[in-house]
């Protein structure tokens, strides 16, 4: 009898597993991104760049044997709980092979150490730029398409200094984001001779941050580096810090680049307001990018597109590399990513790319952002530029060395 | 650093924030001393009355203040919505059932918010109102007002709660439900007169908040502890100790920035929560229910 019941509950078992591959006609690719919160203004247009590479894949003949490649959107909301939540979700309910998000530092290492690591799901940010994510034993799963903030930090430091910054006080969140951010600013400035009047965490989503800076500004300096996000309290402390006059120039990072300054505080109050962004090289990858962007809706300048377009791209080439299977996609990644010389691959060009993987053949991504080629961590370097606000939003200022 | 400086950048924000929080913890005060439970969704429903003054501003045009009578009333029909439809039904059972459907409708007002007005950081006027001043002081108009509203709304209501027929009933249900229940008062008139006072007042709270700072989704959320500690510092039932306790409150998180590293001044609403709670836990004023 107990053997019956065994065979029995075995063959339902086979039987499962069986209708799970057949029915396995999607692949299911996780976007994480924070929707809500402190980076809300800026995470639609990095979706759109997500989709749209989705939507060129499924266009020239999918994954595999033209299997659809199918988005699970999940909101990271910007912080390591959500971020978690959203990712077990994924990975765990859905069965996403892999992730491309989340979009902050914190939900990043959450959503990686608590998720994507012990599934063995890959795992690449477009946006995450904390140099604490580089320090993950990931067991080499979980990369990133934009440059850590280790040079970012440094780049804002010596370009600050070529600006005739002498002396500057720092406000950051007292996150991922913000102290790796301020601490790679810190020692570079201060390696270059700068002076640091004053080095301050705050808590995000206070109401009033006026008694922080009026400490900030004890210092004497009369400028301010906020590495904080633009919708969040880095909006906040931008307002108090003007319209009480605490300091002169304003510096911020690649989160404070966001439209939520310009439109709520306007820009003709922004004229000493000066942020660093990694920036795409100029490329004919970029211009690719640019023109397909365009014609979906997308603003091609707007900050972190080209390294979510990217990052999703590259993790539908794992995929289709590791035939599907999601154990194999993290070193599928590696693999596609680990030659300099093979076959160029732009932007938009899959049915391309599919051939080549098909036939064994190495292949180069040349991205939108740049050419992908990982370091041991997972890392690129990357390109900044100096933006200040005009009339139309944003314009760039100098490139940043 | 001159006395004027500290004036200026601690102790008037701190007045400020301290209304606000002192708004909302009033109404939380009221919920706690006459329905005996922690209201949670206090927060989310400040956030809501916050946006629908938005959309008065957007859509009608109204000057911020012009809109806040009507906010209030909106808010408050709201409250009285939210408790007929969901927290009557568990009346009568373990009040830790409504605490936990409290923290769902704070869940479905955030989302409500965010899908009707989206996700993105808002204000109620562009551009930056630089402040004008008095004698050394530096002061916004939208400070003075967020103060002087705030002592009107809770005088207004000490006015009520003392003088008129219904103030008294909610006190007596606040001091003994059974007994007042004997002597004759209508247990669902004072029920939804304390939705309409702490949901006004809540609104009142959010409109304050967003007229000080900005407009997001999470504003009211993260008000939640700061108000709960100052109700629970001025001594839970008692509206001018929620007021006490609102500004002490405020004023001391801004001034933690002066002895603590910044980062630790969110948790400041946290430490003097801890504190009260081992050394007094009745509260500065003598509170009726804890």
């Amino acid at each position: 009898m107990n053997k019956k019941v065994l065979a029995l509950a075995g063959s339902l078992l086979a039987a499962t597993a069986l209708t799970g591959t057949a029915a396995q006609a999607d692949v299911k690719i996780g976007l994480l991104g924070g929707i809500t919160g402190p980076i809300a203004a800026m995470a639609p247009a990095m979706l759109l760049s997500a989709e749209m590479a989705i939507t060129e894949v499924n266009a020239q003949g999918g994954i595999g044997k033209g299997e659809k490649l199918v988005q699970v959107t999940g909101d990271s909301a910007c912080n390591p709980q959500n971020g978690t939540d959203a990712a077990t979700k994924a990975v765990n309910i859905d069965g996403v092979v892999g992730l491309v998000g989340p979009h902050c530092s914190g939900a990043v290492i959450a959503a990686a150490n608590s998720v994507a690591i012990p599934a063995g799901i890959a795992l690449i940010t477009p946006s995450g730029t904390s140099p604490e994510i580089s320090n993950l034993k990931d067991n080499d799963s979980v990369f990133r398409t934009v440059p850590s903030d280790d040079y970012q930090g440094r780049a804002l430091a010596r370009s600050l200094k070529a600006q005739g910054m002498d002396s500057v006080a720092v406000a950051y969140l007292n996150n991922d984001y913000g102290s790796g951010l301020a601490n790679a600013f810190k020692a570079e400035f201060e390696a270059n001779g700068g002076k640091i009047t004053a080095f301050a965490a705050h808590e995000g989503e206070k109401a009033s941050y006026r008694s922080n800076l009026a400490e900030l500004a004890k210092g004497g300096s009369d400028t301010l580096v906020i590495f904080d996000y633009g919708d969040g309290s880095g909006l906040t402390m931008l307002r108090e810090a003007l319209e009480n006059g605490f300091f002169k120039n304003y510096v911020g990072a690649d989160g404070m680049k966001s439209d939520a300054p310009i439109k709520e505080l306007g820009a003709n109050n922004l004229g000493t307001f000066i942020t660093s962004a990694p920036v795409g090289e100029k490329s004919d990858s970029l211009e690719v990018f640019a023109k397909n962007f365009k014609d979906v809706g997308g603003d091609p300048d707007a900050v972190f597109v080209t390294t979510s377009y990217d990052a999703t791209f590259l993790m539908a080439l794992a995929i289709e590399k590791a035939g599907g299977d999601k154990t194999k996609v993290a070193k599928a990644l590696r693999e596609i990513t680990s030659s300099t010389d093979g076959e160029a691959i732009k932007p938009g060009e899959w049915a391309k790319a599919k051939e080549l993987i098909a036939a064994g053949k190495p292949i180069t991504y040349k991205g939108a952002a740049g050419t992908y080629n990982f370091d041991a961590a997972g890392d690129v370097p990357g390109v900044y530029a100096l933006f200040k606000v005009g009339a139309n939003g944003f314009e760039k200022m100098a490139d940043m060395k | 650093m001159t006395v004027i400086d500290f004036l200026n950048f601690y102790i008037v924000p701190g007045i400020v924030l301290g209304s606000i929080y002192a708004l909302g913890a009033v109404g939380i005060t009221l919920v706690f001393a006459i329905l005996r439970y922690a209201h949670l969704a206090h927060g989310d429903l400040a956030t809501l009355g916050a946006f629908l003054a938005l959309a008065m501003v957007q859509l009608l045009g109204m000057p911020v203040m012009a809109a806040l009578p009507f906010v209030i009333l909106l808010t408050a029909a709201v409250a009285v919505g939210i408790d007929r439809v969901f927290y009557d039904a568990f009346r009568e059972r373990p009040k830790i059932i409504t605490v936990m459907s409290s923290l769902g409708i704070a869940l479905m007002i955030r989302a409500i918010v965010q899908v009707v007005w989206g996700v993105d950081t808002q204000t109620y006027s562009r551009g930056l109102v630089r402040p004008e001043d008095y004698f050394g002081l530096r002061l916004r108009d939208r400070e003075i007002y967020t103060v002087i509203a705030m002592i009107a709304l809770v005088v207004g209501l000490q006015m009520f709660l003392s003088r008129s027929k219904w103030g008294k009933a909610m006190r007596a249900m606040s001091d003994n439900p059974n007994l007042a229940l004997l002597s004759g008062i209508d247990n669902r008139k004072v029920v939804m007169l304390t939705w309409v006072i702490s949901g006004g007042l809540c609104a009142a709270a959010g409109v304050f908040l967003g007229l000080n700072t900005e407009l997001k989704p999470m504003m009211g959320w993260s008000m939640l502890l700061p108000m709960f500690a100052a109700a629970i510092l001025g001594g839970v039932g008692r509206v001018e100790g929620a007021v006490l306790g609102g500004l002490i409150v405020g004023i001391a998180e801004e001034l933690s920035v002066l002895v603590l590293p910044s980062e630790y001044k969110a948790a400041m609403a946290f430490a003097i929560l801890l504190v009260m709670l081992l050394v007094r836990p009745t509260g500065l004023l003598r509170g009726k229910v804890l």
